[in-house]
């Protein structure tokens, strides 16, 4: 990876190159180190020109939809969280985006999909609260149609959800990082269960307090010692932002995840709210959908912002059972 | 060429070519495009930078894919007459949020169209609909000869943009036997993206040399070598950028309008489009500024997000050409497989 520091993964040695590199701007004693992280992001690139058939190969073969178990959400998303996109919840407080989110992460527990990690920035996660939807689920069986005790059942099914507190923006990078090398080093070796779901909740909670205008160029956020040598080039609250925001789809694409993050509101002058982040991070989810709940109701209204397939501005309404 | 001209100084003020030759040269190496409305009243020939700008969800993303499905489709394919270029499409993604199913979808339907109007026209009346056996395998030889010609790669930072633009034409010539590529779009709405990660890696490192300035200069500079080798028509999509500290008073300023709006509308909306325009400042360095030969700007007119749309009611985009300028605002919406003229 280039931008993991220096010539990292699988760049270390020289090698010669078709077409003359000319670096045009390196000054000359930087000139070896540039060159070889050139040319190792130069490998890291040969062979990545996709054309149109193999694009669709690709996500009609690896990138399969996970539902989330409501089907209100579903019908809206088209059958649900696509691997390979990221997926954003917005809404006011207690809307029930937490509840997507564990829903989402019971619903891939219990159809055996796969591993879902759930990086938790607010402690909203509720070990009871997925037993109980895990529960509520008619369908119960293990992987391979063996009919196991309730108990054991339960047990597999939660072993399956990996559930990890962040609470800054650095904490996040980490555990990214851990988790990229973890799935690189997955690669080598066969079989195994592997990350189907990623969900962040909240991502918002992470990334407001540093894109703020109250962070100038001279920022008080120190980053912690030693400096970040992972991800090199990071220091602005904005750009760390969107760095998160490709390491995420970096994530979701090559390895076949989906990621969910959910994000809150604030107000937009007069009354109205809009989806918090601004408008840099308009751009950077797939799909955004928007939910809100009647006072004191179990009713839902989630609408489409935006969609890449579907045309946006659908409603639906589900029931997030109690 | 002095000591030749010394030798001779007449054989200098000989002629090249006349200007008729040029013209007939031109054309044909370089022939006019016709791009899907709204971009279609500027005329564009390879070798042109058109640059579309404008916030998200205005449609910038959608343009380059009808455009990409313009080039790709054949211009006439077993009779069916389409109207296309039949070339290869190169689109840099360094967004990561290219779908393609969506161009899969805009791709079956324009076939899927054509052939249904062919068949109109040939007056076919027992196909009512109902397409045989022979007429799917048909469109579907035709769909996957038109998504080889789309060639996509996906950058994640800077370096590797750079890298693939140095590659592309090396890569290229594998994977499409035919005369190459033909448009080259470079997916950047967060720009931004790279402009701040850039930015903020200045101060940390100063002897690294990753200056937003130079990168953008060895972009254009990979990005003019790759012109001269192989004329394309590049499209560049762009997000405006809201400073650090814009973003607070572009809200002062949309409250401050909203209740101007209650007494007199026209003072409302005229400041509405001010500060519209104040936040498209142009943050890019002067070298790629001056690279770009065309700009357009989109909009949406609604601003705010709605919270209970109709179906029928779709948002309307507004389509302005910033250079070469022109005085009329196109208005279009988009429609599932294309994009629909208002006016």
């Amino acid at each position: 990876m280039a931008a993991a520091g220096g010539g990292g993964g699988g760049g270390g040695r020289a090698t010669t190159s078709g077409c003359g590199l000319k670096r045009r701007y390196a000054p000359h004693d930087q000139e070896e180190e540039t060159m070889n992280q050139d040319q190792s992001s130069k490998e890291d690139w040969c062979g990545r020109l996709w054309n149109g058939m193999d694009l669709l190969k690709d996500v009609t073969e690896n990138k399969h939809v996970l539902p989330t178990g409501l089907e209100g959400i579903d019908t809206l998303l088209g059958g649900g969280l696509r691997q390979g996109q990221l997926t954003e919840v917005t809404g006011p407080s207690s809307s029930g985006k937490t509840q997507v989110c564990l829903h989402s992460a019971s619903h891939a527990a219990v159809k055996h999909m796969g591993v879902v990690m759930y990086l938790d920035t607010s402690n909203s996660f509720s070990p009871s609260r997925i037993a109980t939807i895990i529960d509520g689920t008619n369908d119960l069986s293990d992987q391979r149609g063996f009919d196991l005790p309730h108990k054991e059942r339960l047990k597999t099914m939660m072993r399956s959800i990996v559930c990890k507190s962040v609470f800054d923006i650095f904490g996040m990078f980490e555990v990214l990082h851990q988790l990229e090398v973890s799935l690189l080093n997955d690669k080598v070796k066969s079989g195994g269960r592997k990350i189907c779901l990623l969900i962040v909740d909240s991502i918002s909670s992470l990334l407001a307090p540093i894109i703020g205008g109250k962070y100038p160029q001279g920022t008080t956020l120190k980053p912690p010692s030693p400096p970040h040598r992972l991800y090199p080039g990071i220091s602005r609250g904005r750009s760390m932002m969107i760095s998160v925001a490709m390491i995420l789809k970096k994530l979701a694409y090559k390895h076949n995840l989906s990621v969910l993050v959910t994000n809150h509101m604030v107000s937009a002058g007069n009354g109205a709210v809009k989806p918090a982040l601004g408008e840099s991070w308009k751009a950077v989810p797939h799909v955004r959908l928007v939910i809100s709940r009647e006072h004191g109701s179990n009713i839902c209204t989630a609408t489409v912002l935006k969609h890449t397939l579907l045309a946006s501005g659908r409603t639906a309404k589900f029931v997030v059972p109690s | 060429m002095a000591a030749e001209a010394g030798r001779d100084p007449r054989a200098w003020l000989a002629v090249d070519e006349t200007a008729a030759a040029f013209l007939s040269r031109l054309l044909s190496s370089r022939p006019p495009i016709t791009l899907p409305p709204p971009l279609h009243r500027s005329p564009l020939r390879p070798g042109n930078v058109v640059e579309i700008a404008g916030p998200s969800n205005s449609g910038k993303s959608h343009l380059l894919l009808m455009a990409a499905v313009q080039c790709i489709l054949p211009k006439e394919w077993e009779g069916i007459y389409f109207g296309g270029l039949g070339r290869a499409v190169m689109y840099l993604d360094l967004d990561c949020r290219f779908d393609v199913l969506r161009l899969a979808q805009i791709l079956r339907n324009r076939i899927a169209e054509g052939c249904r109007s062919a068949h109109l026209r040939n007056g076919d009346p027992e196909n009512d609909g109902t397409k045989d056996e022979f007429q799917c395998s048909l469109e579907n030889t035709l769909f996957s000869d038109c998504m080889q010609r789309f060639l996509y790669a996906r950058c994640c930072n800077s370096p590797e943009f750079i890298s693939a633009l140095k590659t592309v034409k090396s890569q290229s010539r594998r994977e499409v036997s035919s005369a190459g590529i033909y448009f080259v779009m470079i997916d950047r709405h967060s720009i931004g993206a790279f402009y701040w990660i850039d930015r903020g890696s200045q101060p940390a490192r100063e002897n690294k040399g990753r200056t937003l300035q130079s990168i953008t200069e060895s972009v254009v500079h990979e990005l003019r070598k790759l012109l001269q080798l192989q004329p394309a028509l590049v499209l560049v999509t762009k997000a405006p950028i809201y400073g650090e500290g814009t973003t607070t008073a572009n809200d002062f300023n949309r409250v401050s309008s909203k209740y101007i709006l209650a007494d007199s509308t026209g003072l409302g909306y005229s400041r509405q489009e001010e500060e519209r325009t104040l936040s498209n400042r142009e943050y890019m360095p002067s070298i790629w500024q001056s690279f770009v030969t065309h700009r357009i700007n989109l909009q949406v007119e609604e601003a705010e997000v709605p919270s209970v749309l109709e179906s029928e009611v779709l948002p309307v985009h507004t389509s302005e050409w910033v250079q070469p300028y022109l005085k009329t605002k196109g208005k279009f919406s988009i429609m599932d497989d294309g994009v629909s003229l208002i006016q």
